[in-house]
């Protein structure tokens, strides 16, 4: 995933559509928009959700491997399998998951304006954390669609971006829409000195009339 | 048991072991209403967020399986190095270890999300998690401990009276004493190690993020828990006086504890000196916040000088040693600076965030 903070605008609507698509207790977020400065005047956002990290912490530390990693690289959570020792979430570097401290079994306030819900709500005691709406990618590419470029294969906070501030797709494909995009412009990924190799990568604000 | 204490009429004056059991009963009375809170309501009653997931449970996790060290270290001491004149104390001390593995059992059923779930670690195994490993050292261990103690148990005058049998049956086990002392090292130096290496080998919280937590556990574990065990044998003779106590083995054994402690605090120097010089954001910021923030007067006067250096003195001093209140105060500064150290490390790691940017 790229997520582009000189367009992005704060408005989180990302974080509603994945509470919806998720079906995602209100007292917590998979995916969070956070205010990190000021450039020309203009305030700085950074969405963050999980980084998918290639050596992720939390599957090496899980004791039971209820954290995995898929082949296609996204960071998976069995919530089957998890004891809630919360050992993943004192290990991620990017505060990436939250835990369901109380049953959630209300109705979901950001359904249906922001979504419809995709995936099974979890039970309590278990942490949770952003899974690049695996199922919508699984579906699409059963159907013969593209993520990245198909809306019905692609994660819900992507679509709703109305800025268009992220893109998503196979980093393998030099096509895909992010390949292109980290082709043009300078990036950069979070903590990238701790080794943990993130598959989110950001797009620095850039000054007014700059080009990339 | 309890039925002692509320009878006032048959103990105008409760002496001090009807107190004592009275105190337990509160407590356990109090901890099983709490654990009960937690099983039907969850965990949203503790008051942990996601920025502190690890609280006081696993403070009285961890501190309960430091103080069970008293074990395995005495056992070896009695049955590897064959120091048989400290068998007594080896006794007790498995037998707080015992209780102490069984605290830290329950306490840590509740402080998971999913207690229905905790014989998954056993089953679903990830060799890369020290999670993982701590766990299943723990319940090696914890049925070494069984068998260590069956034959205090098989020793009980109405079980050798009812079913002569067992009470055989489990005094033999005695026999394996020195076998299951070689497991009990081993498996006692793996995980009481390895729960320092459990915050030691996140890169996320980088005061955490060092070498040296795993000795540091070990040691402090070894200190505290033979202080228990002394602490409770003289204690125990205070309340039954007819226990008779080998004072020249007490001795040793908190001498002992007095070195451990100079050999703890060194490392522990060189440790928090060596922090400075690496000068990471996190780690620094972490040892400030030990050293002059808001952990600072637990750091300097529960963990340093009550929880180190002043029992250290205390028991490497002779005359204050053998002197009766002074060795009992030492051993429960111990205990103390224990407690204090594993709840400062537990908390500081995780009230320091880390940066996204580098």
């Amino acid at each position: 995933m790229v997520i582009d903070q000189a367009t992005c605008v704060g408005c989180g609507r990302c974080t509603l559509a994945c509470q919806a698509t998720n079906d995602i207790n209100p007292n917590i977020a998979w995916n969070v928009v956070l205010k990190v400065g000021q450039l020309d005047g203009q305030d700085v956002y950074l969405p963050r959700p999980c980084m998918h990290c290639e050596h992720a912490p939390c599957v090496e530390v899980c004791p039971v491997g209820a954290s995995y990693y898929r082949a296609d690289g996204i960071v998976m959570m069995d919530y089957d399998k998890c004891i809630g020792c919360r050992y993943c979430e004192v290990a991620c570097p990017y505060g990436a998951r939250a835990f369901n401290w109380e049953t959630f079994d209300g109705r979901n306030p950001a359904v249906p304006l922001w979504g419809e819900t995709e995936v099974e709500r979890r039970p309590r005691g278990v942490p949770e954390k952003c899974s690049f709406c695996f199922s919508r990618i699984d579906r699409g590419l059963a159907l013969g669609l593209t993520p990245g470029v198909d809306a019905e294969a692609t994660p819900a906070c992507v679509n709703i971006c109305p800025m268009g501030a992220r893109a998503f797709g196979d980093l393998n494909d030099p096509e895909s829409p992010v390949s292109r995009l980290l082709a043009k412009y300078p990036s950069y990924r979070l903590r990238e000195d701790l080794g943990t190799g993130p598959r989110v990568y950001y797009l620095p604000a850039r000054e007014e009339g700059a080009e990339g | 048991m309890t039925t002692l204490a509320i009878k006032p009429r048959k103990f105008a004056m409760p002496g001090p072991l009807q107190v004592w059991l009275a105190g337990l009963a509160t407590i356990m009375v109090a901890g099983l209403a709490a654990g009960l809170i937690v099983l039907s309501r969850g965990l949203v009653v503790t008051n942990l967020t996601d920025l502190v997931p690890w609280g006081l449970w696993i403070t009285i996790d961890l501190s309960a399986i430091a103080m069970s060290a008293g074990a395995f270290s005495l056992s070896a001491a009695v049955y590897l190095l064959g120091l048989k004149r400290l068998a007594p104390l080896a006794r007790t001390a498995t037998f707080i270890g015992l209780i102490g593995y069984s605290m830290a059992v329950l306490c840590l059923m509740l402080d998971i999300g999913r207690p229905d779930r905790f014989w998954h670690a056993l089953v679903f195994w990830n060799p890369h998690s020290v999670l993982w490993e701590v766990t299943m050292c723990v319940t090696l261990y914890f049925t070494v401990l069984v068998i260590e103690t069956a034959p205090i148990f098989g020793g009980l005058p109405w079980l050798k009276r009812r079913w002569p049998r067992i009470s055989h049956l489990l005094v033999g086990l005695h026999r394996l004493a020195p076998v299951l002392a070689l497991a009990g090292l081993g498996l006692s130096m793996l995980h009481q190690s390895s729960l320092g290496a459990t915050y030691g080998v996140l890169k996320a919280r980088p005061i955490w993020h060092r070498p040296d937590l795993s000795v540091l556990f070990m040691l402090s574990a070894i200190a505290g828990g033979q202080a228990l065990t002394v602490l409770a044998t003289t204690v125990t003779a205070r309340l039954r006086p007819r226990i008779k106590l080998d004072a020249e083995a007490l001795d040793k054994v908190t001498r002992f504890i007095g070195w451990t402690l100079v050999v703890y605090t060194y490392i522990r120097f060189w440790d928090a000196l060596s922090m400075t010089y690496t000068y990471l954001p996190g780690r620094t910021e972490g040892l400030r916040w030990l050293t002059s923030g808001p952990f600072a007067f637990n750091f300097w006067v529960g963990e340093i000088l009550l929880g180190a250096v002043v029992p250290s003195l205390l028991l490497l001093a002779p005359r204050l040693r053998q002197l009766g209140w002074t060795r009992t105060v030492a051993l429960a500064l111990v205990v103390g600076g224990v407690v204090a150290y594993r709840w400062d490390v537990n908390l500081v790691g995780q009230l320091v965030l880390l940066s996204y940017l580098p």
